[in-house]
């Protein structure tokens, strides 16, 4: 590949990338395009895979299928030190007899780059990340929100193609960790850099990120924007991963009656426009957000009686548990100014423009306007 | 603990006040066992130490001399200038130094392989240094000694210092030490560049330096007290390590409880400042595995 090719390809491309160990698969026909100066997210729950997919990107494990490309040249058979990238760890990775100034300058020293330079990136870097007073300081001295900056100068010293970062916030308290988040997002819109952020905080990865990558068992779930991944989420997996609390899921079946489609569960709700001619009759999930389900009073049409079961109040909002059948429950949330109490008499609506509905799969039906 | 053995119709201060010499009666008995303990574990060091100050008369005297005054200095005169005892300490310090600091890089880079390295029949090797550790040092005698004496080495310094680099348990002590370590610092030094011999050499290494100092103090006072092996492979004089030539001073030299005592004393002194100096690094790191991190 030319250079003027190299600068036009994307920052990094995994094409039906493949990991297993023996007989287990741990990812699987995994196709990706990260552009150059994207933040990515990687999210899922614990396990998916998304740690393996960052250390197959660095080179750190061997890929059993597929290909990897780096800034445009395939990295398959190159080594982690060639492929252009930096890793920040989840615990740190911060040499303990080393200073926080050796640490900074190791992967330049290693890289034979003269020494003056070397302490030139250092300073660079210290400055930017608020470390100056700590350069002489070995990383037992230091407090967690310090090491984890030591970590990621030592990323950006290296100025690479991109940043691989290992859920770097998850040791921190709840307060650091805000904070550090806020950080990141700054350095990366300063420094500009490809960022891979694998993480399995929905909250971090739907403020960080430009796009999100979902993963389940090994295999992408959806890619999109987090707004994309929060209101047409690709299937039931999705839907209760993202949100907090989770969409409200109804399992049930499609029923044909005449020319109308009717979805049939815990409550019947006719289904119109939301079930296209293509989809055949048979199980089915209809989902909605906590956030479009609403309290009512008895006359609107479509509102069904329920009983509220549980108040949780969050501060400017209250998350209302209401029981509109046996065993269908639906969270509704309101704010907490609205006056409600438990064991309340309400009638809910499901605005059927804010419905979703899922096949037996789980996958999301594309319908108009959804 | 409450104090129901204290009466009840007391004050508050005349209740400390009990609680304290309560509190100092307790100190002074667990005191008293301590220092019973320990006399009687010193006792016997210093009673040689003791004798290795008398002369032949004064050290079956009775009562014993506590304090001897003046020291008979004697026997270490003849010990160091009538036998061959500096050149066996030569000898026994040599040996044990190269053997120690050859270890040190040899096992720490087999216990290095054996904990980050993925080769085929790791496993097995693993096993068949586990298994060879059970072997008694009795059953290899004989065949060690064919072995080394076919290949002409009887009698010479490298039979000292070879044989005992095959033995596993280094290798298998600092395999457990680095398997202590973070994968992640291995991981981020292959993403700066660091070859395996530079992960072993600039990172692992000088992480380990507590388990090699346990290593250190296992090897050297091993070698430097070994007897059974010198004794068979080597037959000159010159080449007689401390252990052996002690022993030979006591089977040739006549009853000289002086002398005797005078080289135990001496033979004491290199492994007490050996473990003198890196006591608080071996203690600390022994009973590292104990605490939580």
């Amino acid at each position: 590949m030319s250079n003027a090719e190299q600068r036009l390809a994307p920052a990094i491309e995994l094409i039906e990338v493949g990991k297993s160990y023996g007989k287990v698969h741990v990812l699987a026909g995994i196709n990706l395009t990260i552009g150059a100066g994207e933040f990515i997210a990687l999210l899922g729950p614990s396990g998916c895979g998304k740690s393996t997919l960052l250390k197959l990107i660095a080179g750190l494990e061997e890929l059993s299928d597929g290909e990897i490309y780096v800034g445009g040249r395939l990295a398959n058979y190159l080594k982690p030190s060639d492929r252009d990238v930096a890793m920040v760890f989840q615990n740190y990775a911060l040499y303990p007899h080393m200073t926080v100034r050796e640490n900074l300058g190791f992967p330049l020293k290693m890289s034979g780059i003269p020494r003056d330079t070397v302490r030139q990136k250092v300073e660079s870097a210290a400055s930017l990340l608020q470390l100056g007073a700590q350069l002489d300081r070995y990383p037992d001295e230091l407090s967690g929100g310090q090491r984890q900056r030591v970590a990621l100068g030592r990323a950006i010293v290296r100025e690479p193609l991109a940043f691989l970062m290992d859920e770097p916030l998850s040791n921190l308290d709840a307060l650091l960790r805000v904070e550090m988040r806020t950080e990141l997002i700054r350095l990366h819109k300063r420094v500009g850099r490809t960022t891979i952020y694998v993480t399995h905080d929905q909250v971090e990865a739907m403020t960080m990120a430009s796009r999100i990558v979902l993963m389940h068992k090994g295999v992408i779930q959806q890619v999109g924007t987090p707004a994309e991944v929060y209101a047409t989420p690709a299937n039931t997996f999705v839907a209760t991963f993202v949100g907090s609390p989770p969409m409200n899921l109804f399992a049930g079946r499609i029923e044909s009656q005449g020319a109308a489609r009717l979805f049939r569960g815990p409550f019947d709700l006719a289904l119109d426009r939301l079930a296209p001619p293509s989809l055949a009759d048979g199980a089915a999930t209809i989902g909605i957000r906590p956030e479009q389900v609403r309290l009512v009073g008895a006359g609107e049409v479509g509102a069904m009686p329920a009983r509220v079961e549980l108040i949780e109040r969050v501060g400017p909002d209250s998350f209302v548990l209401t029981q509109v059948a046996a065993g269908a429950n639906v969270i509704a949330r309101i704010d907490a100014a609205r006056p409600i109490r438990e064991g309340d008499r309400v009638f809910v609506l499901l605005p059927p423009a804010q419905l979703r509905l899922f096949d037996a799969e789980g996958n999301r039906v594309p319908t108009e306007g959804s | 603990m409450a104090d129901t053995a204290l009466p009840m119709n007391i004050g508050a201060e005349d209740h400390a006040r009990l609680r304290r010499r309560k509190r100092r009666r307790t100190e002074l008995a667990r005191h008293a066992a301590l220092a019973l303990i320990t006399f009687v574990m010193v006792a016997p060091f210093y009673y040689v130490f003791l004798a290795s100050l008398k002369n032949a008369t004064e050290i079956f005297s009775y009562p014993p001399k506590l304090v001897p005054f003046p020291p008979y200095f004697g026997n270490y005169e003849k010990l160091l200038w009538d036998t061959g005892f500096l050149r066996w300490m030569f000898n026994s310090l040599f040996v044990a130094g190269s053997v120690t600091t050859l270890k040190i890089f040899l096992d720490s880079m087999a216990g290095y392989a054996l904990a980050k390295i993925e080769m085929t029949g790791k496993r097995v090797i693993f096993m068949a240094m586990l298994i060879l550790l059970m072997v008694p040092i009795g059953a290899l005698i004989v065949p060690l000694w064919s072995l080394v004496s076919g290949l002409g080495l009887i009698d010479s310094y490298w039979a000292l210092i070879l044989p005992p680099l095959a033995n596993p348990l280094g290798a298998i002590l600092m395999r457990q030490f680095i398997l202590g370590l973070p994968k992640d610092l291995e991981s981020a030094a292959r993403l700066d560049g660091l070859s395996e011999l530079g992960i072993y050499w600039r990172i692992v290494l000088p992480l380990i330096k507590p388990g090699l100092v346990v290593l250190a103090v296992i090897i050297f006072t091993d070698q430097f007290m070994s007897f059974i092996w010198p004794l068979i492979a080597t037959t000159s004089d010159d080449l007689q390590v401390l252990t052996v030539g002690v022993a030979a001073l006591r089977a040739h030299g006549g009853a000289n409880y002086g002398i005797w005592s005078a080289s135990a004393v001496m033979s004491l002194i290199p492994v007490g400042v050996f473990f003198f100096v890196l006591q608080r690094q071996f203690l600390a790191r022994s009973l590292a595995g104990a605490l939580k991190q």
